[in-house]
């Protein structure tokens, strides 16, 4: 018999089982998926939803999928009514207007029915490696979303557990990769069946009443933990801004501005002042600056406590229309998360004065893509798309430095391409892979360094390139620097250039790319840091001999010793030119 | 005379032995406390109480967790890595991802070595093993001069793609040993042929840094059984499941990392076979710890990587997965909400009814205030526990939530139980496994007084207590065959016409496998082979590991065997399959097993037909306070049927049975509980 009850014990225990229905459903998609943005990117995400698509349980990779998943399931609702759900269906949709994100976003959500009644959904998110935009993958230079791939609203895939061949046919005559696109398909249906019978056997378990007492109990006790940990804040009104190098056609920079206000329990981000919509692909539907604007919140606020729908329960967002960060057709969306990885510093920098402790330095801020693209010689000439965001330094904070490279904020569990990996499925050697010296914000706690990558291609191929933040370098807190931004050298033909964005860019074999990331920012006077400190970087290469005189002020003897006097002298020297 | 096979379980609190006679062919155990500061002096009082003549020995195995303590503790050698040049930072970079998504203040997991350790010389082989920079002595010179220098004992070394042309590592180590003899090298292709350069190096790091203290540990305990008059071989239990030599642990330490825990499984496969229940989930519930592990059709699974504090190893080792759950594990609240574990009272203070000072309530506190345990008969009688104690922690909490006692006392009980109940769907459910039809088999000391709870958790029918609970992993160790596993990355698509290069990659693989069985002293009609392949859809990462078809050599057809296996095995896993799409190979493997003797029926019960109540006392179940009667272990005979609710006690372990369920023991002396009426 199922107990009809809810008590802090089957609370306990249901909130434990959402969580690892959640997981199970994240499991399957990934260790099902057939490309690496999935597997290695987790450029995905799942949640387990009620019958009103409230997140009961979620687990994602990328944390800018957080809650916006329910959004999709919302709006279908809204719009077909519940009676279009049946047993057994799917849909799929990744219109960017209605979702947040970009047409690469695949979600595919499926209703639980418990006996005849509809008791929740199951939904899952993850990146479609090329949907037939007019370049392989996702173009850097798009004016229009018709140039970024098919777009399409909540459609049904499945029906009464069967697929409706004639429409999944339609979405694989429309990738570049049709096959792999299909198996990235499945395994999101393959999720979402996992999580409808995880469902089912919960529900045997407890019974269909108890399980919504529970939730309302598991919302109610999330949302007090939130509203305590608002008004713990100072009241008040915080603010930052900063700004992207461009949109990747223009070479304007492009502007996002922050204004956080904390009233009571309330808090309200307000985004007002933040650019127009743009002619290249940096604008974000508004469902996904939401989400984005909820993942700063989630760092500062009760970051350990699994978000569900109880979380965020005084945060509002505003989102001002007409704004890269509200799309409106036909804005292209494809780049859409490099305002958003600058928007999550930002609310996190207006906060610092009022959260010293949970605070930290900017982090280097975007993916920082590189793609390589052609016929592989060694394969009979077979297409590959080699993709890879980069990790880079992230910000200091009060009681340590920032960590050297590391994957960026809107990313999560992403893993760098192993060189070994790289050099044998593509047509490409890694000549070193490294720390970035002197890249991290000096501080007196030290700013995360970028990496260095260099790529020695063996056939020719066509480069593309999306790095970002050189005129917003991550920025240091409480006197600590300003990290150094990114930087891209391409050598070829015995010339050498330097550039952050370009799209189809053809190379020939013997041809060089090396990109760097940026650091993190410092934070603290870097002049009291440590010198040992100092001395143990520099060691360890990353900071030189010359940046630890220049930056920290600390001058070693020739046996690599502090020298305490020069350093004493120095550090005078730097503070009276510092303060001038 | 060689009567004796002997097998060890050395842990943190105490040194369990099982000692099979051969003559008698019965079995018994015993339980020392350990000697940390020398293993060695524990092993060894524990041998003279029970056996009185060391040369009757014949066979001696034992599991120890001096390397993973070393690991855990940080207590390893200091370790120099040395590596290709330009690519010194590949082991402090660690991928560059984020285990927790929501950290401004994140902190990669730390490494065993800093960056100034990592030295690098030229040289560079090529994705398909070609070398492109040749290796050049002169540039190890700086490195000799500084493991000379600042005393250093162990170095590993890990260049690219050196798990496709081993020679330049190879050569690494003559260099190295021609210069400083006494040097411990551990070359990254000899502890894991694979590819990924970080894993790899991280897996190498490892061995080299507890390969010293292993190394000493191992060399001390022969030496002193040696004294002794222990002629036996030592037997080392290795993460895999299988044995090794003592000399051949010398050689690969990180085989050792599990080797306590693994017994446990190994046992279950022994029972497997004995009872002739193919499938089984083993759980081994301590103090701190719960570890659950399967037996799929009598063999335990074995994946071939983990994490271990955040940091990658390759090799192969059953699948054991663990949650912090136990007797020990404290109850609090939070936010109003109440929490059981994973923070644990450990053994000091311990439970509250230990009464060392422990205030706060654990879920062995629960367990005496509902009557499941005997405060008189804890330990065989050995300690006493406190009641009062226990009431005063457990009602504490209660009056905070406004329950009961025993309420909330049963709430503890059923927020652990759904813990573990899903660690154990970890490992089933989320493998595409049912639970519902396996066995339950409760061991370790806790184990037996939540099986049956467990077993309702997860709708299992039938739960197994073997005879000494407490010791079953040391039994375990004497259940098993030596093994050792071979493994070359071999990325491949599939197809027919690539059977004759897969099989002299077998072939290769068997022979070197055999040469180290032969080491071992293992006869050529015990040697057993299992070939296996890693195998995806090509694009995809994840692999599925596919036993190849047996007997003679690979063909063609076999290749379409192969692959129909695959397509089969991934639809099990996932769900779905995609029969025709492409698919590729990522590894070979080769699993050599020597089969060594077993002894399964060495713990028979007493004669008779009843079953002796030894005395009745009340328990609570579901809020009822039920007359319940306890039984001693030793006294029951096979075949007598017992209804619950009752506890069957004995010296390491209680077992409780709830209304509804009842037990017998069987002839091998297992406790087999089931439903009533199923």
């Amino acid at each position: 018999m199922a107990e009809i009850r809810t008590d802090p014990v089957t609370t306990e225990i249901i909130r434990n089982l959402f969580l690892s229905c959640a997981q199970d459903m994240n499991a399957t998609m990934i260790r099902s998926a057939y490309t690496p943005i999935i597997y290695e990117g987790k450029d995905c995400s799942v949640a387990l939803l009620d019958e009103n698509g409230d997140v009961l349980g979620q687990s994602s990779g990328l944390p800018i999928f957080l809650g916006n998943l329910e959004v999709c399931v919302k709006l279908t609702i809204e719009q077909f009514g519940r009676e279009v759900f049946e047993p057994g269906d799917v849909f799929y949709m990744n219109d960017p207007y209605l979702q947040g994100t970009h047409l690469n976003d695949s979600t595919i959500f499926a209703p639980i029915f418990y006996g005849d009644e509809l008791v929740g959904f199951s939904a899952t998110r993850a990146h479609w490696l090329d949907v037939g935009a007019k370049d392989p993958g996702t173009p850097m230079d798009s004016t229009e979303i018709y140039q970024e791939g098919f777009r399409w609203g909540p459609t049904k895939i499945y029906s009464h557990y069967e697929q409706r061949e004639d429409v999944v046919d339609l979405l694989r005559r429309n990738g570049r990769f049709g096959y792999s696109l299909i198996g990235d398909m499945n395994s999101q249906v393959s999720a979402c069946f996992t999580g409808e019978e995880r469902f089912k056997v919960i529900a045997d378990r407890f019974g269909v009443d108890a399980i919504r007492a529970a939730s309302g109990e598991i919302f109610r006790q999330s949302a007090q933990l939130d509203r305590e940990a608002v008004a713990a804040l100072p009241d008040g009104t915080y603010t930052a801004e900063g700004c992207l190098d461009n949109d990747g056609v223009g070479d304007e920079p492009v502007w996002v501005r922050v204004r956080v206000d904390i009233s009571g329990e309330e808090m309200t981000i307000d985004l007002e002042g933040t650019s127009e919509a743009a002619a290249g692909p940096v604008n974000c539907g508004m469902a996904q600056t939401i989400s984005a604007a909820r993942v700063a919140y989630k760092l500062l606020i009760n970051p350990d406590r699994p978000v569900d729908g109880g979380t965020f329960p005084t945060l509002t967002v505003r989102v001002p229309e007409g704004s890269i960060l509200h799309a409106k057709e036909p804005a292209p969306c494809g780049w859409y998360f490099t305002p958003l990885g600058l928007l999550i510093d930002l609310i996190v920098k207006a906060l610092s004065p009022v959260m010293p402790d949970k605070a930290a330095g900017a982090h280097y801020g975007d993916s920082m893509v590189i793609y390589l693209a052609g016929m592989d010689p060694r394969r009979d000439n077979a297409p590959f798309l080699a993709l890879e965001p980069t990790p880079g330094g992230w910000g200091a904070f009060e009681s340590g430095d920032g960590q050297d490279g590391l994957i960026n904020n809107v990313n999560g569990g992403f893993k760098d391409i192993p060189v070994e990996v790289y050099e044998t499925k593509y047509p490409v050697r890694i000549g070193c892979y490294g720390f970035r010296p002197d890249s991290g914000g000096p501080g007196r706690s030290r700013g995360g360094c970028g990496l260095f990558r260099e790529y020695r291609l063996q056939t020719g191929c066509s480069l593309y390139l999306w790095f970002e933040r050189s005129r917003t370098p991550a920025w240091g807190l409480e006197g600590g620097r300003d990290a150094r931004g990114p930087e891209v050298v391409v050598r070829s033909d015995g010339s050498e250039r330097s550039m952050l964005k370009v799209n189809n860019l053809p190379l020939k074999a013997g041809d060089v790319v090396i990109t760097y990331t940026g650091g993190g920012g410092g934070y603290g006077n870097p002049l009291e840091r440590n010198p040992e400190l100092v001395r143990r970087d520099v060691i360890s290469g990353y900071v030189t001999r010359e940046g630890a005189a220049r930056d920290y002020g600390v001058v070693f003897t020739d046996g690599l010793e502090v020298d305490a006097e020069a350093t004493a002298r120095k550090r005078e020297k730097l503070a009276k030119e510092g303060s001038s | 005379m060689t009567r004796y096979r002997v097998s060890i379980d050395i842990g943190g609190t105490f040194t369990d032995l099982v000692v099979h006679d051969e003559e008698e062919r019965r079995s018994f155990t015993g339980k020392v406390l350990s000697t940390p500061d020398d293993p060695a002096r524990g092993v060894i009082t524990g041998l003279e109480d029970l056996i009185e003549d060391p040369t009757d020995i014949s066979f001696l195995v034992h599991g120890t967790t001096v390397g993973l303590n070393a690991f855990l503790e940080r207590r390893g050698a200091r370790v120099l890595l040395i590596t290709t040049e330009g690519f010194r930072d590949v082991y402090a970079i660690a991928r560059g991802d984020r285990k927790k998504l929501f950290a401004l203040q994140y902190r990669k997991p730390e490494p065993l070595i800093p960056l100034q350790d990592i030295h690098t010389v030229r040289e560079r082989m090529l994705y398909d093993g070609m070398v492109e920079e040749s290796i050049r002595e002169e540039d190890f010179d700086p490195i000799v001069e500084k493991v000379r220098d600042e005393g250093i004992d162990s170095v590993a070394v890990c260049f690219l793609h050196a798990y496709v042309n081993p020679e330049h590592e190879l050569r690494a180590r003559e260099i190295l040993r021609k210069r400083v003899p006494r040097l411990s090298v551990t070359l990254s292709h000899e502890v894991a042929r694979e590819w990924r350069e970080y894993e790899r190096a991280s897996s190498a790091v490892l061995n080299a840094y507890i390969a010293p203290t292993v190394e000493r540990y191992l060399k001390n305990l022969e030496g002193q059984l040696e004294e002794r008059g222990v002629g036996a071989r030592l037997h080392v239990m290795q993460s895999n499941g299988g044995v090794m030599t003592a000399s051949a642990a010398r050689d690969l330490p990180i085989q050792t990392l599990l080797s306590g825990p693994v017994g446990g499984t190994i046992g279950g496969g022994a029972l497997s076979e004995a009872l002739g229940r193919p499938n089984l989930l083993c759980v081994d519930m301590g103090g701190t710890s719960f570890d659950a592990s399967l037996i799929v059709e009598g063999q335990p699974t074995v994946s071939t990587e983990v994490e271990l504090e955040g940091l990658p190893v390759l090799m192969s080792l059953v699948d054991i997965h663990t949650v912090g759950a136990g007797g020990g594990s404290l109850a609090y609240l939070e936010a109003g909400a109440l929490r059981v574990g994973p923070r644990s009272a450990g053994a000091d203070p311990g439970p509250a009814c230990y009464a060392r000072g422990g205030t706060q309530p654990t879920v062995t506190d629960a367990n005496l205030l509902l009557g499941r345990m005997d405060p008189k008969y804890f330990l065989g009688g050995g300690m006493d526990l406190d009641a009062r104690a226990a009431e005063q922690a457990v009602s504490g909490v209660a009056r905070e939530l406004d329950l009961p006692t025993e309420e909330l006392a049963e709430g503890i009980l059923r927020i652990i139980n759904a813990k573990m109940a899903e660690a154990m769907r970890t490992i089933t459910v989320e493998q595409g496994i049912d639970p519902r039809e396996y066995t339950l088999v409760a061991f370790g000391g806790a184990g037996p007084m939540h099986a049956v709870a467990l077993a309702r958790e997860l709708e299992i029918g039938e739960v197994i207590v073997p005879p000494a609970p407490g010791t079953f992993s040391a039994w375990g160790m004497l259940q098993t065959d030596i093994r050792h596993d071979m493994t070359q990355t071999f990325y491949q698509p599939m197809d027919p016409s690539i059977s004759g290069e897969l099989e002299s990659i077998y072939s290769k693989l068997e022979e070197e496998a055999q040469e180290v069985l032969r080491d071992e002293g293992v006869p050529s009609e015990r040697m057993h082979l299992v070939r296996t392949a890693d195998m995806r859809y090509v694009g995809q990462e994840y692999f599925v590991n596919v036993e190849l078809p047996q007997n003679g050599k690979l063909t063609g057809e076999k290749l379409d065997e192969l692959t129909e296996r695959f397509h089969a095995a991934y639809k099990t896993r996932y769900g779905h399959s995609t029969p025709g799409a492409p698919v590729e190979f990522v590894n070979l493997r080769v699993a050599a097993l020597g089969e060594l003797e077993r002894n399964v029926a060495g713990f028979k019960p007493p004669a008779g037909d009843e079953a002796p109540v030894h005395s009745t006392r009340e328990v609570i179940f579901e809020g009822k306070t039920l007359p319940t009667r306890i039984f001693r272990r030793a006294e029951l005979p096979a075949g007598a049927w017992m209804a619950g609710p009752l506890v069957i006690e004995e010296d390491t372990a209680t077992t409780v049975v709830p209304p509804g369920w009842g037990a017998r023991v069987d002839e091998l002396g297992n406790v087999i509980i089931e439903r009533e009426g199923s």
